[in-house]
């Protein structure tokens, strides 16, 4: 990633294209503990009982691979992600490829900061999953 | 001469949006090449910001920023425009369950013109309601583009403008700010105030452009082991 100096609004991060298995959805739901009421992350059929189209991924491994995209951005530079929010418009299916868009839109020079739109799709470009993030930049 | 405007945006003023008109405003001249638009209409959830004023940032961006509100009722969500005292006072624009054919005649009474949005999607759209339910009268147009739909959501809203000969209309449904301009409607007319905009959607003189980048399409996976 460039100095904050460097860093323009418009700049792209990614996109980061990403295969979620059924087996990392359930591995997920399990290392999370989310023990009774899981089905929905780790069985179609629960999940169909339950009026959705199959297994869906956890909001929160949705976060967490949008986080991702940002903290590759960040890699070892000197600034950290201070926020980071989500809305949640469709379900995520695991066995699918999904991509992860980023966009700095602002940038905040006295508090060091930008801005990021964030958001997953799939493989038809409709957005599941969508977010902002905050990165502080060091002086 | 044209005027090209996204007719439906969610600023921070929003609950479910964090974008700043600023950054909004700030995109649309880093983007214009590919969004030529030359004004937005900030159309906030069950509300209306009757004191809020963007005229710095309309000379600071030379894009024009006008006002209107997104309200929800029994026929789904609309964008209500030219909105002015009376209509304040006549409705509760939190209400959740307004009366859409009282919306409709009422607000047109009173100077206004309200468009059913995202027609086509599931629950909150007009195309659904008809279904089950009489159309409603006085429609003079509903929102064929919006920026946020699914797939086949702009299909359904095609076919319910051809079925009822609505005139069509374009906007983003923009709550991040990187999405701001991907819809829009193109008038024939000059358009500098919401007057002129309110007079304009009820002439039908106007359509819906698609500026959304055409991005390849990731194949499918092939399906693994299904539990």
């Amino acid at each position: 990633m460039n100095s904050f100096e460097e860093i323009n609004i418009g700049d792209t991060l990614g996109p980061l294209e990403l295969f979620v298995s059924k087996d990392q959805c359930r591995a997920y739901a399990r290392t999370m503990g989310m023990g009774e009421g899981a089905g929905r992350f780790t069985d179609d059929e629960a999940a169909r009982k339950e009026g959705l189209p199959g297994m869906i991924i956890p909001g929160n491994m949705s976060l967490g691979l949008l986080s991702k995209l940002v903290t590759d951005w960040i890699g070892s530079s000197n600034a950290w992600l201070t926020r980071m929010n989500t809305t949640y418009r469709v379900p995520v299916q695991p066995d699918h490829t999904v991509t992860i868009h980023g966009f700095i839109t602002n940038k905040n020079p006295e508090e060091r900061t930008t801005e990021i739109d964030v958001w997953m799709e799939n493989e038809e470009s409709e957005r599941l999953v969508t977010g902002t993030a905050t990165v502080e930049f060091r002086k | 001469m044209s005027t090209i405007l996204d007719l439906h945006t969610h600023s921070e003023a929003s609950e479910d949006s964090r974008a700043p008109v600023e950054a909004y405003l700030n995109w649309i001249k880093l983007r214009q090449a590919e969004r030529p638009v030359d004004g937005i209409v900030l159309t906030e959830h069950r509300q209306f910001n009757r004191d809020a004023d963007y005229r710095h940032l309309e000379d600071k961006f030379g894009t024009l920023v006008l006002r209107a509100s997104e309200v929800e009722t029994n026929y789904g969500h609309m964008l209500v425009f030219g909105v002015n005292d009376d209509m304040v006072a006549r409705f509760d624009f939190a209400d959740v369950r307004l009366d859409a054919q009282t919306l409709i005649d009422e607000v047109a009474r009173m100077g206004g013109i309200v468009v059913p949005c995202h027609p086509g999607r599931p629950n909150i759209g007009l195309y659904e309601h008809y279904q089950s339910r009489p159309p409603l009268e006085n429609v003079v147009a509903v929102e064929a583009l919006n920026g946020g739909s699914r797939k086949g959501e702009d299909e359904r809203s095609a076919e319910l403008i051809a079925k009822y000969g609505f005139a069509a209309t374009g906007g983003s449904d923009s709550h991040l700010v990187s999405l701001i301009g991907l819809c829009a409607t193109k008038f024939s007319a000059y358009i500098k105030t919401i007057d002129d905009l309110v007079r304009e959607l009820k002439t039908g003189n106007y359509e819906p452009v698609d500026f959304r980048p055409r991005r390849k399409t990731v194949p499918h996976a092939v399906a693994m082991e299904s539990r």
